[in-house]
């Protein structure tokens, strides 16, 4: 079942272009992950979820109901944490956190909100204008878990984190997404994508370029190969105009690294020619694969059109 | 698929900033109501008041005016009780809360970054601005009624040797409280179209300062007369109201409350907030 679904969504903002004809659905219980640079057109696509902006065309769903600008539409079962987490300053912690849970009229957020501040070692007895940038992004932590939202709609959630408190938040979202909640997270770390989501989509200037599991994002990526070459031999020289889509990523006496899009038959039938004494594949990271696809993406859309599932579209 | 139901209406919200705009509430409350007591107190004790009044009486016109107009005459001292409903310390005041709480609520918030908070709860943009609009409206409404109180309280402390009028006083108290929510709400259309809380009240504060501009020129140059229909205060100080109600001027401010209440609803629903 589709919880969330983003359809042919354009935002202008006057004559600037923030995102065009985006379209992708999570399901119940996924971790869908968003990624992009900076002015991408994430944290934009993510307000028009939330109905904070009105989208310039396309519609955005919500737990079935069609998003209206203003509207607060189903905000009573989501769970939001803006990008750049602000809070008033003079009440403590506890009382603006229950303020906000009150609007929605939540039950049984205070014993929620008391067992995660517990959980994320917060005091919420401070006023948030003396907390630190961490702490402060725990109570922003807090404000979106409080009421067991059946959505999470989470920009950023771990900036600003230690490690430990990074992975505790990282476990929070796995929580909740066993637990049932859909789960779309925007992030600029892709480890913790890597680490907590299913599926991901990549935005660049504004369009959904990529949309696919992240096993498969990973794999589009170059793959890699190392060579250790028999004691005495000379590391060859690859020809890289007659192995199209192969470049060396190091080359050392008794060592090549290679990395090479598509098929690794020329390569290897060209290796075999050498006495080799064994051969690594090293895996790929996302984040390797990320700056990858930008690398590729920039040299012109037929590049990244050559990638992408489906013009923008994914589902 | 059900259709999804407007949000209840955010009372927790309204509360939150009732609470936020107590203390300025309180202070201008606090402010206005001893201003008028203090008014009585020097008419009543201080004998040189009424050699002062003649004395005023050969200032120029000017000078009459900014301090009341022809209320200011020697024996009437209705008139001379008046001076603490117009006096520039309470207008400040007055304009101080009618100015800074619909900045501060939307403006400010937007500013801030929890308007985003806000919004991202169950409810609609309209309700945040009928809860700034109520807080405005309703805050000077009791503000002027505090003002009022603290004329009766003086009448009951001071004896004058006169029947003093309270009808007169209260008919003033909600002139001026309409006038002071008519600058309200063009605060809250203010807040409602700028990016920024100084913006919103440096506009409101240079309408302001216009319109008390043209009310003083039309006052003192005869040929300007006609600019006075062009002043908000042209509506809330004039002899009508010592007569009876002035409904046609008081219906020329409620409508002006209204447009600007309106408007600014619609422009705050409409545009895209700078989160």
């Amino acid at each position: 079942m589709k919880t969330l679904e983003v359809i042919s969504l354009t935002k202008w903002y006057g004559s600037v272009r923030a995102v065009e004809d985006v379209t992708f659905a999570v399901e119940r219980g996924e971790i869908f992950g968003y990624l992009g640079p900076n002015g991408s057109g994430k944290t934009t696509t993510l307000r028009c979820v939330m109905g904070l902006l009105r989208a310039t065309s396309g519609q955005v769903r919500v737990l079935g109901q069609r998003v209206k600008a203003g509207r607060g539409t189903e905000h009573a079962r989501i769970g939001y944490l803006p990008g750049d987490f602000h809070l008033w300053g003079w009440p403590r912690g506890r009382r603006s956190l229950k303020v906000l849970a009150a609007l929605g009229g939540s039950d049984g957020a205070r014993k929620r909100r008391e067992e995660l501040a517990e959980r994320l070692d917060l005091d919420l007895n401070r006023r948030v204008g003396t907390l630190s940038k961490g702490n402060r992004q725990k109570v922003g932590v807090l404000y979106a878990f409080q009421h067991q939202p059946e959505v999470l709609i989470l920009d950023e959630p771990t900036g600003g984190l230690d490690p430990l408190m990074r992975q505790i938040v990282l476990e929070m979202i796995r929580e909740a997404a066993q637990a049932g909640a859909t789960v779309l997270l925007s992030s600029h770390d892709l480890s913790e994508v890597a680490a907590v989501c299913g599926r991901a989509g990549i935005l660049r200037e504004g369009r959904l370029v990529e949309c696919a599991p992240i096993s498969r994002i990973v794999q589009q990526g170059e793959r890699r190969l190392k060579v250790w070459f028999t004691e005495g031999t000379l590391t060859p020289e690859v020809p890289t105009d007659q192995l199209p889509g192969v470049r060396v990523i190091q080359q050392e006496p008794g060592t090549l690294h290679v990395a090479y899009h598509g098929t690794a038959d020329g390569l290897l039938k060209w290796l075999a020619r050498f006495p080799i004494d064994r051969i690594a594949t090293p895996r790929t990271s996302l984040q390797e694969a990320f700056i990858q696809y930008y690398a590729i993406a920039s040299d012109g859309p037929a590049a990244a059109g050559g990638r992408h599932n489906g013009g923008g579209t994914c589902s | 698929m059900s259709k999804p139901g407007r949000p209840p209406f955010p009372f927790v919200l309204l509360w939150f900033w009732l609470r936020r705009t107590l203390l300025v509430w309180a202070g201008v409350a606090l402010a206005v109501f001893v201003m008028q007591i203090a008014v009585c107190g020097i008419i009543h004790d201080n004998q040189s008041v009424k050699a002062f009044l003649s004395f005023l009486n050969m200032f120029p016109s000017v000078v009459k005016i900014a301090l009341g107009g022809e209320m200011v005459q020697v024996g009437n001292t209705p008139g001379l009780i008046a001076i603490g409903y117009q006096h520039p310390f309470v207008l400040f005041c007055f304009m101080l809360f009618a100015v800074g709480v619909p900045t501060g609520l939307l403006a400010g918030e937007v500013q801030r970054g929890t308007m985003e908070l806000i919004l991202s709860r169950p409810v609609t943009k309209t309700q945040v601005y009928v809860c700034a609009g109520l807080l405005t409206l309703a805050g000077m409404f009791t503000l002027v009624m505090i003002m009022f109180l603290g004329t009766v309280t003086a009448l009951n402390i001071y004896d004058f040797g006169e029947p003093i009028s309270l009808r007169l006083f209260f008919r003033i108290a909600i002139n001026g409280g309409l006038l002071a929510s008519t600058v309200g709400a063009i605060a809250l259309l203010a807040a409602a179209l700028f990016r920024g809380r100084n913006l919103a009240v440096g506009v409101t504060a240079a309408f302001l300062v216009a319109n008390y501009f043209i009310w003083i020129i039309s006052q003192l140059w005869p040929r300007m007369i006609f600019l006075r229909h062009a002043s908000l205060f042209n509506y809330v100080i004039g002899p009508k109201v010592w007569a009876r109600w002035p409904l046609d001027d008081m219906g020329v401010l409620a409508a002006v409350l209204l447009v600007a209440l309106v408007t600014g609803g619609i422009i705050w629903h409409r545009r895209d907030l700078p989160l």
